[in-house]
Formats: C-alpha cells, sequence, structure tokens
C-alpha cells in the first residue's frame, strides 16, 4: 500500500480524534506503518478538531500534509475549515444533510461525496454512532484497514463500555458495516457531484 | 536494577509517553516540573509510572524552581530529569547554566513550540538557539535533536548515562508534533541491549576529607577573581572540545554524488528523507545529511561531505528562521558552498516543500 493521507475534522466532543486514533490503532496492530497527529492549537478550543492519519508500507516521513487523499468533513464548519487539504486528487467527504453553500465546497477535489452518516444514524441507529458510520465510510473509500482489524481496534478501544452493555458492541459493528457500504456505495456511483 | 520491560514491546504511542517510559528504563529517580503544553503528558505519564516504580515526582512552582531542583537533587546522587518548552525553557536556562557551571548530570526533555514569547502551543524549530547555547555561558552541553519516537526513546536512555559519566547537561530536543503524534516505538529495557545504566552518584557528603584521602569538589558557579572563573572556563572548554569526536551523531545519505546537500534536523529531517529519494528518482542529485547532536555540531562529518561530493549549494530545511542555519554557517565557516534556505518558522515542513525549493535554486 502506498502512502494514504486522511484527514477528519469536526466539532469537539464528536469524537473525531477517537475514530482516528481506532483508525491508526487498527493499521498499527496489522503491522502497517502509521501516523496519528491531533491538531491541538488554541483554535482547538471552540473550534474544529482535525486529526491527521497517514497509512503506509513504509516509515512515514512528516507528521503533517498540505492535501490529503481524503479528507471528510464531520460538521457544517469543518467543511469550509478543510477545504484547504483538498486538492486535485483527494475525495472530499461531507454529511449530506449539511446546509452548505457551493462556494463553502473546496474548489479542489477528485470527487465530493455526500453520505447521509447523521440521518442513518438518528434514525436507523443511534445518534452517538454517527463518528463510528463515518469511520467505517473512510474503510469503504480507502480500505486502509480490513474491515475485521477496524472491528478488532473498536473492540479493544471500547471493551469497557461492552463489557456494561453488551448491546452496544452490536450497535457500533453496525455502524460500522453501514459506513463502510456509504463509502463503497460512493466510489461506485462516480460520486454525488463532482467539482 | 529490575526489568521493567520485560520482552521488548512494540507500542503505539505519542512521544511524550515515549519519554516517560524512557526515562523510567533509564532508571530515573525523581522528575521536578512544571506545566506548559507540549510537554505535559511527559509529566502526566510519569506521575502515572513512578509511583509504582517507587520513583518520585515534585511539581514546584515554576520552571526556573524545577531547573534548580534537578540540580540539586542530581548532586545529592539522584538520577533527576525535568521536561519543558518554550517560556519554560526560556526560565530554565538559569539553572541550566548552573549546571553547565557546575557540571551537574542534568537531562531535560524539551517539546519545542511555537515563539517567541508564548507563540504557539503546537509546533516549531525554534528553541534550537535557546537550547544549545542559552544561558550566559559557552554552550557546554550536550543535544540530541530526535526524529522520531524510537530516537526519543534511544537518546532519553543514552543521554542519561552521556550525563553521568561527562556531567555536562545534556538534553533531549524534540518538538510538538513529537510530542503529540502517535506513531510505533519498540521498548526494552537497555540491559537487554547490553547498555549498563551508570549508577548515579552523590557529588556532595561524600566520605573522607579533603586533604586526607579525597580531592576537593569544587561544586562551584560563583568565583571571587576574573582569573579563577577564566581558568575554569577554559578548562571545562578543553574537556568539551576533546569530547566532541566521541560525543558527535549525525546521519547521512547520498552525499558521495550530491549537487546539493539537504541539511535539516530533528522531524524536518523525515521530510528531507523523503525528498531525497523523490528527487534521485527524478534525476536530480539531492544529498542528505542530518546532525543528531546539534551541539557538539558534527562539524568535520559535513565538512567532509561536502568536500567528496563536490556539491555546490546547501539547502537548510528548518522550522524556524534560520537557528540551524547560523548554527550550521558558524561551524562550517570557510567552505566553498553557496547556502540556501527553507525556513518556516512554526510550521511543519513536507517533503513537497523541500522538493520545490530545490528545484527552484538548481
Amino acid at each position: 500500500m502506498s502512502l494514504i493521507r486522511i484527514a477528519l475534522a469536526g466539532e469537539g466532543g464528536q469524537g473525531v480524534q477517537s475514530v482516528a486514533e481506532i483508525l491508526a490503532e487498527a493499521a498499527y496492530n496489522n503491522n502497517q506503518q502509521a501516523l496519528y497527529i491531533p491538531n491541538f492549537g488554541l483554535e482547538q478550543r471552540g473550534g474544529v478538531s482535525i486529526a491527521f492519519i497517514q497509512f503506509s508500507d513504509v516509515r512515514i516521513g512528516a507528521p503533517k500534509f498540505h492535501k490529503a487523499d481524503v479528507v471528510v468533513a464531520l460538521s457544517e464548519r469543518a467543511v469550509s475549515r478543510t477545504s484547504v487539504y483538498s486538492g486535485p486528487e483527494t475525495l472530499f467527504v461531507y454529511d449530506s444533510g449539511f446546509k452548505v453553500s457551493p462556494d463553502e465546497l473546496p474548489r479542489e477535489a477528485k470527487k465530493i461525496i455526500g453520505i447521509p452518516a447523521i440521518e442513518t444514524a438518528n434514525k436507523e441507529l443511534h445518534p452517538r454512532v454517527f463518528n463510528i458510520i463515518i469511520m467505517g465510510a473512510v474503510i469503504g473509500l480507502t480500505k486502509v484497514v480490513s474491515f475485521e482489524a477496524a472491528k478488532d481496534a473498536l473492540e479493544s478501544k471500547l471493551a469497557y463500555k461492552f463489557e456494561k452493555n453488551p448491546s452496544l458492541r452490536e450497535l457500533n459493528f453496525k455502524a460500522l458495516e453501514i459506513g463502510k457500504q456509504m463509502g463503497e456505495k460512493a466510489l461506485q456511483e462516480g460520486g454525488a457531484q463532482n467539482a | 536494577m529490575p526489568r521493567i520491560i520485560g520482552n521488548p514491546k512494540k507500542s503505539f504511542v505519542t512521544g511524550n509517553e515515549t519519554a516517560a517510559w524512557a526515562c523510567l528504563v533509564a532508571g530515573a529517580d525523581m522528575m521536578f516540573g512544571y506545566p506548559i503544553t507540549p510537554q505535559n503528558e511527559i509529566m502526566h505519564y510519569w506521575t502515572r509510572l513512578a509511583p509504582k516504580h517507587g520513583r518520585g515526582f515534585l511539581q514546584t512552582e515554576d520552571e526556573l524552581s524545577a531547573g534548580f531542583t534537578v540540580c540539586g537533587s542530581v548532586q545529592c546522587g539522584k538520577k533527576a530529569f525535568t521536561a519543558t518548552a518554550g517560556p519554560g525553557n526560556v526560565l530554565m536556562q538559569e539553572p541550566f547554566g548552573m549546571a553547565e557551571a557546575m557540571r551537574l548530570p542534568l537531562l531535560a526533555i524539551i517539546q519545542q513550540r511555537g515563539g517567541p514569547s508564548s507563540g504557539t502551543v503546537v509546533y516549531s524549530q525554534q528553541e534550537v538557539t535557546l537550547t544549545t547555547f542559552g544561558g550566559n555561558g559557552e554552550g557546554m552541553r550536550i543535544v540530541y535533536s530526535t526524529a522520531s519516537h524510537q530516537e526519543i526513546y534511544d537518546y532519553t536512555i543514552k543521554g542519561f548515562n552521556v550525563a553521568w559519566k561527562y556531567r555536562f547537561p545534556v538534553f533531549i530536543l524534540g518538538d510538538g508534533y513529537q510530542a503529540k503524534m502517535r506513531e510505533p516505538l519498540e521498548m526494552y529495557d537497555p540491559e537487554d541491549r547490553g547498555i549498563e545504566m551508570i549508577k548515579p552518584y552523590p557529588l556532595i557528603g561524600l566520605e573522607g576529607k579533603i586533604s586526607a584521602g579525597r580531592e576537593p569538589q569544587h561544586l562551584c558557579n560563583i568565583y571571587s577573581l576574573e582569573e579563577e572563573l577564566y581558568e575554569v572556563v577554559m578548562k571545562v572548554a578543553a574537556e568539551y572540545e576533546a569530547l566532541e569526536d566521541t560525543i558527535v551523531e549525525y546521519d547521512e545519505k547520498y552525499c558521495n554524488d550530491a549537487d546539493i546537500i539537504i541539511v535539516s534536523h530533528g522531524v524536518v529531517s523525515r521530510a528531507a528523507d523523503d525528498a531525497v529519494k523523490a528527487l534521485r528518482a527524478q534525476g536530480i542529485k539531492a544529498g542528505y545529511f542530518r546532525p543528531i547532536t546539534l551541539r557538539p555540531y558534527p562539524r568535520k562529518q559535513l565538512r567532509a561531505a561536502i568536500a567528496k561530493s563536490g556539491a555546490k549549494k546547501l539547502l537548510i530545511a528548518e522550522s524556524a528562521y534560520g537557528q540551524l542555519d547560523r548554527l550550521t554557517k558558524q561551524e562550517i565557516f570557510g567552505e566553498n558552498v553557496k547556502i540556501e534556505n527553507l525556513f518556516k518558522p512554526g510550521v511543519g515542513i513536507i517533503d513537497y516543500d523541500i522538493i520545490s525549493k530545490v528545484k527552484s535554486v538548481l
């Protein structure tokens, strides 16, 4: 696998950093090289939270990057905040329920993809697993880690919660599966729209 | 010393966590510190680990105090350390100067943040001048600039031994990116790699009587006479210079036939490494030189790399406005080579930046 760079962005509390950490750990546990760094500047206090993750077969160089292969914006504000990371080769993913004007979307992108993650989480699952749907979507779009590896990483990260409430396990795995299908479908369909 | 890690253990951790573990396996007795981002988690992890292993921690009232308590603790024979960043590093220059003056085996981990002043809490390479030559002395320090978690681990272990063997203050110079990012690390007990940790020893309260069986220690940071100070500084400088060949570390790649050599340190050298490989693939003869010790600087080795390659240019790339540049220029003064620069103070540098710069100057 050649280098894959992903930027995840959202509001504090949406679980952006948790998803990034779980994805990076899943890759690491599968003997891939992975590097994850959160942004932790002052803008994070009340601002958009961004996670930079890279996956590769060989040692990863600089911890951050200018353009990502995949950008996922988990909130309306995150869309304009992250468009700077979108280049001609970038898959730019956001929630199709967001009210964003066309000029807030990145000028450059290989493909701009809207997925109904929030609606699906709210109606079919639980609002809390919105971020896990997103995690699944990243896997569906990039195959950076296998579905099984992602499940294992989720299991180890959330073991203490699953122990208390076993139904959460099923809920999270289902969200992951749905997200993965959304990602795969978006790729096959040629995307919602081209930039 | 009891083994802590046991079988070498792979983990996916932050640089701060790495530093705390390294201090633990190196046998550090005590940390003194004061919180400042981005090094806070060194303290956090240390305070979790220390009680389980009989080690100590004290949060002092500020960085001045943290530095001086390390100075006091090592004199009592305790393997003590501190960690700081940015304005904290500025405040600690006073005690770091004392460590230079009294030849104290102090170890400090610096996770550089943006400056000047409070700057950013994020990242930079702007504490190079401060860490190498800060204080009102002559920079008699040993500074390792790390580029990965494995190096933070390895050089922290090594740093304690270098400090206690040669009695110069040792600095592990990281940065906010290395502090906060997660990447793979292999942890081990030093003994399992054939590294014998030097046991700390007291510098005061020694057995015996001066003039009757033992020499005086002369732990002194103030002198009455100018000539006295002169004599001491000259002696220390001579000892420091005599150690240079033993201490100096560097990394060099593709310099045999390079037209341009990229000089970088710390985390930026990772981007330089990628950039050189990409440039070579495009037929551009780029070389890579990385000082691992910024003090003492591998000047003979860089001069040799310039000589053997016949490179006409150096490109100095750093996340600061010319701190590595100044350091390098003073060390290789007189070399007939044009020096280009890529200065990005307080922000990261990626391979693309270096590749573009090289193409623009060749």
